[in-house]
């Protein structure tokens, strides 16, 4: 993987400066089913395709920002700040899967 | 047998040095490589072949094949051929037992009916018993070279990364021109050539350059030099010399290598230049030495004033070879005969070359077969089929000239396409990805005025859409490209490779010695798929990753399975290109070492050390009975900058501590500090720590010395789009921290500061901003050792001068320093858990004896769903001490027994020299758990350690010298 990701501060950097942080997942309810609680923790849908996904600059600024990208082709569509996205599409879905969102 | 040079630019003949090739002195001339002075010193075997042991020399001269592998000071397969000669250097032969001339294995040449293809699949595997002693032998046989495992690992391996706009791979002809264009409009470029200089196929021709105004008129040879002067002139140009590009990589990156040098070459576009190459030709006794390519041929010539023979024939198929065989005669090299595969009218050579060619008394053989080559350890004649019958030339050098192909492997790696051309015999690269661009022969035609405009259209059009800003106009250089192929002559059609002429030696693949009567056998087996022969006969797999024979392979399998070579197809081309050293790829060794504040005072004391991450600790000064001694019954002082230091702050910092951890710390009133573990949402003891509550909106939170960097991305994570106002602060490197602790803590602290340390002002979990020794300072009144203790934190600027000052002020009272090895003693004596060595990834805050933590009043936190399943599925601690009265101290890690059945696993465990008994954590997965129970701990397979566990602190159980 040598692919570019341009990190929302730092512009276009090597994949290598970023930590991978997963899917971006939709938190469940504190009440909800311990059904779904397990699937929030360990269960990915991997898509062959295009997904929104975490990333941390690791070797940059160390900050977390989000992306669409197709795994297949390691092509980065998009990148954006949590909560912001990139054309305010399907926001919501994402905006309620913000993990400090929800509580505390 | 050493041959008068001839005089070339490249070679200073006034002054000779020698070094040695397997004990013998060889004399070497400025500007020779290895192999270009043992050529001129009459040496044709370098190296003994990977399978058969048959003797091989140099064959492309160009760093491409396998023929000349050698062993350079202790380096092994260094190519020779393109390695530069250094004054007393070592050189030897490889593969070769006893020696080079008299090889022993060699033998296998004679009996390799024996040795069929995928032998070692089929002969050793029976008997089983015996493999053992087959492998053994087969290691001793097989591979290519010894890696000397003595030799210290150097430390001069370099990564590069190199910027730019442009990258063009390829330094020849098309490759200088496209570079030119693209900078010309301003774009940054970088030139990689594998070659020792640019120019290409230009440094060997003397044929007259035309089709683009800045060569026309020149030779090959002038034009290449004028090449060079012109990318030297243009300073947008970085030009890398001997550098190979072995990788085309996602996101426009290059990997290049340059000796112990990997270049990462990150451009927006990429030029693939990598114009065509020569391959060898098919018959029988083709791998002999003195048999070689014929750009291999002119190099040696050309390049190094050596020639490679007295009496040479040239071997084509088509116009190219007549212009090498004139190109030699110009060079010095005296030829014999020319025989070309084609019929007579259709050489597509002009009269004036073939009358050239006559005058120099050349034989002149067309519609001519090479049926084979015969020699012992040199070829010594050519067996030839003519229309007039056969014919048997006396040579000690054949030059092999079939048509030059495409080098397609990095477009390939790069996503183009690959297309067999059955008109022209050879595979094109096309329809490239959008962010390469090919530029001349690689595309297939190899008129000099068409690949030179097409490199003018693909500099051009690189550096506009990489984003440069000098107009250069595109469309009339697009015009050009259109004219120079229509005006280009009609390409000479293709002689197929033909099979009829028969040989046990005709080698396909000189790297894997595999010839044509293996890739017959495999075929009959039913590997007639490209892909699975390559797997099978390693074809391709070699050093040279199918530069000589991967169109060969294509070229044998598609006569010997009656498909077109189209049906046949291509192995897929990965990186590496070429072979890189894995001491290059891996970089230089770096192997970064952080020291805390007062390393120096530590080191003055010469502890033994211990790493942590990249820290170095102190691990004993003078004896661990001693130092816990000291902390026990005076003071000891522990330098602890290495813990991970956080500063989180902002209006929601209390709220957002409370939300990542299963306690509180919004009620933290201010200048107290509590004890903190994270969980994660499974539930999991991430890490633990201290949360100071510094200010109203201030916190200073400490994290374990490992887990800094995961618990900074884990708090950021949940910090990212939350909205809060909070703000997360690495102070680690900053601050400069160490434990004071013992009885005696407080009157030492007292010394060195005015603030009122008494037990009133500091109690326990106490935590101040005061100055000490002068210097600003956190006070945490915390104590992992279970004594009355002071973590004292202070710029780390300022951290010897504190622990100057705490070390004089304690010294009335006996103060000693000690390191890790005591201080996991004394934690162990008071049952302090350490997170990820008496937990684990499943170790929830109840079971690892925390639920004390737990708030269930609290809404919701990170793992509170995880944590409250737990708690109702009847989660129970499960960390509980243990002792024992004597010896041996159980391993950490070992096994708890009970009738056969494993119960438990300790933790940790240690000599207590205090308490004078064995103490540890064990992880116990089965009851009873009380206090008093008798355990078994399998210590090692002969021995069991019996203990009982021990619920409470080994050491002041109730806390009263912590509280002190």
């Amino acid at each position: 993987m040598s692919f570019l990701l341009a990190c929302p501060i730092c512009g276009p950097r090597d994949v290598y400066e970023f930590r991978f942080g997963g899917e971006v997942l939709r938190r469940p309810a504190p009440d909800a089913a311990e059904e779904e609680w397990t699937a929030y923790r360990y269960l990915r849908s991997n898509p062959a395709r295009a997904g929104r996904e975490w990333w941390f600059h690791r070797l940059g600024c160390r900050r977390w920002f989000q992306a669409e990208r197709d795994a297949t082709e390691n092509r980065v569509i998009a990148t954006w700040w949590a909560g912001e996205g990139p054309t305010g599409a399907e926001t919501g879905a994402r905006d309620s899967g913000r993990p400090g969102g929800d509580g505390g | 047998m050493a041959d008068e040079r001839l005089p070339v630019p490249g070679i200073d003949t006034s002054r000779s040095f020698t070094f040695t090739f397997d004990g013998r002195d060889v004399t070497a001339h400025p500007g020779d490589t290895i192999g270009s002075a043992l050529a001129a010193n009459g040496v044709t075997t370098l190296t003994r072949s990977f399978k058969y042991h048959r003797p091989r020399g140099l064959l492309c001269v160009a760093g491409r094949c396998p023929n000349c592998l050698v062993n350079v000071d202790g380096v092994p397969s260094v190519r020779s051929c393109t390695e530069p000669a250094v004054e007393g250097m070592v050189v030897a032969s490889q593969n070769a037992w006893p020696s080079l001339r008299f090889d022993l294995v060699s033998l296998a040449d004679r009996f390799d009916r024996f040795l069929p293809i995928g032998f070692y699949y089929k002969v050793f595997h029976r008997p089983r018993f015996l493999w053992p002693f087959f492998e053994h032998m087969l290691r001793q046989v097989a591979g290519l070279g010894v890696v000397d495992t003595s030799v210290v690992p150097d430390r001069v391996e370099r990564t590069r990364n190199l910027h730019a706009d442009v990258a063009v791979i390829g330094g020849g002809p098309a490759g200088c021109l496209a570079a030119l264009e693209a900078a010309a409009a301003g774009a940054r470029v970088v030139l990689v050539d594998d070659g020792p200089e640019l120019g290409g196929h230009f440094r060997l021709t003397s044929a007259a350059v035309r089709g683009d105004d800045r060569l026309t008129g020149l030779d090959g040879i002038a034009a290449a030099v004028r090449l060079r002067e012109l990318v030297a002139e243009q300073p947008g140009i970085t030009a890398l010399t001997r550098t190979t590009a072995f990788g085309i990589y996602e996101g426009g990156l290059v990997g290049a290598n340059e000796g112990r040098i990997v270049h990462r070459i990150r451009a927006r576009r990429i030029v693939l230049a990598t114009g065509a190459a020569e391959r060898p030709a098919l018959f029988d006794g083709n791998d002999l030495p003195g048999i070689m390519l014929g750009s291999g041929v002119l190099r040696l010539a050309r390049l190094f004033g050596v020639r490679a023979g007295k009496r040479a024939v040239v071997v084509t198929d088509g116009p190219w070879g007549w212009r090498c065989a004139a190109d030699l005669l110009d060079a010095g090299v005296s030829v014999m005969a020319i025989a070309d595969a084609r019929e007579v009218a259709n050489t597509g050579v002009d009269e004036a070359l073939r009358g050239r060619l006559a005058d120099a008394g050349v034989e002149q053989l067309t519609d001519t077969t090479v049926l084979g080559a015969r020699g012992r350890g040199r070829v010594s004649r050519l067996r030839l089929g003519t229309p007039g019958g056969e014919r048997t030339l006396a040579t000690d050098l054949v030059a092999m000239c079939l048509r030059p192909e495409p080098v397609v492997a990095l477009a390939a790696q790069a996503g183009a396409g690959r297309r067999y051309d059955a008109a022209l015999g050879v595979t094109v690269a096309e329809a490239p990805p959008e962010d390469v661009l090919l530029a001349g022969h690689v595309q297939g035609s190899d008129d000099l005025a068409t690949v030179l405009a097409s490199a003018i259209v693909a500099g051009r059009r690189a550096a506009r859409e990489a984003g440069a800003a000098g107009a250069a106009d595109q469309a009339a250089a697009e015009r050009a490209l259109a004219e120079a192929a229509a005006a280009a002559p009609a390409p000479v059609a293709a002689v197929p490779t033909s099979l009829a002429t028969g040989g046990r030696k005709r080698f396909v693949c000189v790297c894997e010695d595999v010839t044509v009567k293996e890739l017959e056998l495999g075929v009959y087996e039913g590997f007639d798929d490209l892909e699975t022969m390559k797997r099978y006969s390693t074809t391709t797999m070699g050093p040279c990753q199918g530069k000589m024979c991967h169109s060969l392979a294509a070229g044998v399998q598609a006569e010997l399975t009656g498909r077109s070579r189209g049906e046949v197809g291509h192995t897929t081309s990965r990186p590496p290109y070429h072979p890189v050293s894995l001491g290059a790829l891996a970089g230089p060794h770096l192997d970064p070492v952080r020291y805390t504040a007062m390393h120096e005072r530590h080191a003055a004391l010469d502890p033994t050390w211990v790493d942590m991450g990249d820290w170095k600790r102190p691990l004993i000064y003078t004896s661990v009975a001693e130092e816990c001694r000291a902390v026990r019954e005076r003071v000891g002082l522990i330098d602890v900058s290495t813990l991970g230091k956080l500063d989180v702050r902002g209006p929601d910092a209390g709220a957002y501590l409370d939300w990542l951890h299963p306690n509180r710390f919004s009620d933290l009133r201010m200048g107290r500090v509590r004890y903190r573990a994270m969980t994660d949402e499974a539930g999991i003891v991430l890490d633990d720590g201290t949360v100071a509550r510094l200010g109203p909106d201030r916190f200073f939170v400490t994290t374990g010395t490992g887990t800094l960097d995961a618990v900074d991305q884990w708090m950021r994570w949940w910090l990212a789009g939350s909205g809060r106002d909070v703000s997360i602060t690495n102070t680690t490197g900053e601050l400069a921290a160490m434990n004071l602790a013992g009885p005696q803590a407080r009157a030492t602290l007292a010394k060195v500061t005015d603030a009122d340390v008494s037990k009133a002002a500091m109690p326990y979990l106490a935590a101040a901003e005061v100055l000490i020794a002068g210097v600003p300072a956190t006070i945490l009144r915390i104590g992992f050792v279970g004594e009355l203790g002071y973590e004292i934190h202070v710029p780390a600027d300022y951290g010897t001068h504190v622990w100057d000052a705490l070390m004089a002020a304690g010294a009335e009272f006996g103060i000693a320093p000690f390191g890790v090895e005591a201080q996991r003693i004394l934690r162990l004596e008071k049952q302090h858990l350490i997170v990820s060595q008496d937990t684990d990834a499943l170790s929830g805050p109840i079971e690892s004896g925390l639920g004390w933590l737990v708030k269930a009043d609290k809404d919701d936190f990170v793992g509170r769903a995880a944590v409250a399943f737990a708690a109702a599925s009847g989660a129970r601690p499960n960390l509980i001490g243990f002792e024992a009265p004597g010896r041996p101290v159980p391993h950490e890690g070992a096994g708890i027994v009970r009738e056969g059945q494993l119960i438990g696993r300790v933790t940790s465990a240690k000599w207590s020299p205090h308490l004078g008994k064995t103490i540890g954590m064990a992880w116990m997965t089965h009851g009873p758990f009380d206090t008093g129970t008798p355990i078994v701990i399998r210590h090692d397979d002969d021995r069991t350690v019996t203990a009982t566990l021990q619920a409470k602190p080994f050491y002041d159980p109730d806390g009263v010298r912590l509280r002190a």
